[in-house]
């Protein structure tokens, strides 16, 4: 059976786990196959392919084993993205420096004193304005991941806003087109809130956001129109955009992640999957943790996919609602970190999980048949 | 039960078959119409050994390939001797509606 159609059945079975007969698949195969075939069909191929990688899943009579696998497999796919594009966010370029910016600002709107500029974090995302380490675990994982977030440098501008603040907003908007911005619609919120009599909501203070993109730099500016002489009136920060790397880092992480969830699961599946009713005394097993696998499984599940499905609606909103000159990195799309405790309790329980499965089955009696 | 199914155990009720044979017979059972993959004959044979309405029987190797046979176990053939009585009641049913002519339904044109 080493004829050129063998070898490439051989290849396609290799879809199969290393414990299915696939000898005796390929004897069908070759038994199938018209004398003039050298190569499987695409619908035979297509076939292999699907049944082999259901055949990896186990538990043959299952009707929901494809159900969860799915939900392994996708979530563990947008977590492994999620981790790729934060490793690929390390090719970023560094911010601009105080004096690079202070001439920014100086572009944007000249007549103000920008003197004040803040020296970003010494990382590409910081807490806290510090790199992340094990220092801030707690705070990442009890409450505090919100504040996990992408290093910018900013300025401000304290004082009362002598002029309208209107013509602030009109002249950073001319500036920025003029010095190549490209300009999103600016957001006006109101400075204060107040409801009803003798409070008239309408007269209401409006600060404005402005947010734009030059290249691969974004800015967010605000203006306060409502301000003392203590407190700023005009707040600005620059960021990096998104690099070109995250995107082809994100698709293999999603690609590599969603594989190995795949073969995990199908590996602790088989081996913790019950035994056939007909099955020889002498084969039959059980596996002494199947009903703990199947719980810290199905907790893992739930503890991954709740704060998913929980942002990702809220971000949807947030993208649409706001200017955005470049989007939240992924993970916050995944409520990570904020939810950073469940990913990590999950994860836990799918290593237990894991290592529950390498458990050796025991021999047991044979089940007979149920008539 | 789906048609496939039904036609694999059909197929194994009067002897053991390897899986070729199976996919013969499945064509064969059908007129043609129905022609099984072995991925997906294996795929039904690993859910109903898996159900225990089939079980391996014997294995041979023949020109160096191996076959497995399977055969029906008993509720194997309890499943479907209650699917064709089933089935039968059902075309009973249709043969006997359809010898009611309905006024309404437009007569077959002769060929």
């Amino acid at each position: 059976m080493t004829t050129p159609l063998a070898r490439r059945y051989r290849r396609l079975l290799l879809c199969y786990p290393r414990t299915h007969r696939r000898d005796e698949l390929l004897a069908t195969l070759l038994d199938a196959a018209p004398p003039d075939r050298t190569r499987p069909t695409l619908r035979e191929a297509s076939d292999l392919l699907r049944h082999g990688l259901r055949a990896r899943l186990g538990r043959p009579a299952s009707r929901t084993v494809v159900a969860w696998a799915t939900l392994a497999t996708v979530i563990s796919g947008l977590f492994g993205a999620a981790f790729a594009t934060r490793a690929a966010w390390e090719t970023v370029r560094p911010l601009p420096d105080a004096a690079q910016t202070r001439a920014m600002l100086l572009e944007i709107l000249p007549n103000e004193p920008w003197d004040q500029v803040y020296p970003p974090p010494p990382a590409t995302f910081a807490i806290y304005n510090q790199p992340l380490g094990w220092n801030m675990a707690s705070e990442m994982m009890l409450g505090d991941g919100g504040e996990y977030s992408q290093a910018a440098i900013g300025a401000g501008v304290n004082g009362h806003p002598g002029d309208d603040p209107r013509r602030t907003v009109d002249e950073a908007l001319a500036n920025l087109e003029s010095h190549g911005w490209r300009v999103y619609n600016t957001a006006w919120s109101d400075a204060y809130s107040c409801v009803g009599p003798p409070c008239d909501p309408t007269t209401i203070p409006q600060n404005a956001t402005i947010a734009a993109r030059r290249g691969d730099t974004a800015l967010t500016l605000e203006v306060y129109t409502w301000s003392t002489p203590d407190t700023t009136h005009l707040s600005a920060s620059f960021m990096r955009t998104t690099p070109l790397a995250v995107w082809p880092a994100g698709i293999a992480g999603f690609l590599l992640a969603s594989l190995a969830a795949l073969l995990l699961f199908g590996w602790a599946s088989r081996r913790t999957e019950a035994d056939y009713p007909t099955r020889p005394a002498a084969t039959s097993s059980e596996h002494p943790a199947r009903g703990w696998v199947m719980g810290l499984f199905g907790l893992a599940m739930v503890l991954w996919w709740a704060p998913t499905l929980y942002a990702l609606p809220f971000m949807t909103l947030h993208h649409v609602r706001e200017p955005h000159p470049t989007w939240h990195p992924m993970w916050e799309w995944l409520g990570q970190p904020t939810f950073s405790l469940f990913f990590v309790v999950g994860g836990g329980c799918l290593l237990l999980a894991l290592a529950l499965s390498a458990l050796p089955r025991r021999q047991t009696e044979a089940i007979t048949a149920a008539t | 039960m789906r048609e496939p199914t039904f036609l694999i155990l059909t197929a194994l009720a009067d002897a053991p078959r390897h899986g070729y044979g199976i996919l013969q017979e499945v064509n064969a059972l059908s007129g043609g119409r129905v022609s099984l993959l072995t991925g997906t004959l294996y795929t039904a044979l690993d859910r109903l050994c898996a159900e225990g309405l089939v079980e391996p029987d014997h294995e041979e190797l023949v020109d160096g390939r191996a076959r497995r046979y399977y055969r029906l176990t008993s509720p194997g053939l309890t499943a479907l001797t209650a699917e064709t009585a089933r089935l039968r009641d059902l075309a009973a049913a249709a043969e006997s509606r359809l010898r009611t002519p309905n006024p309404a339904t437009p007569k077959p044109r002769p060929a």
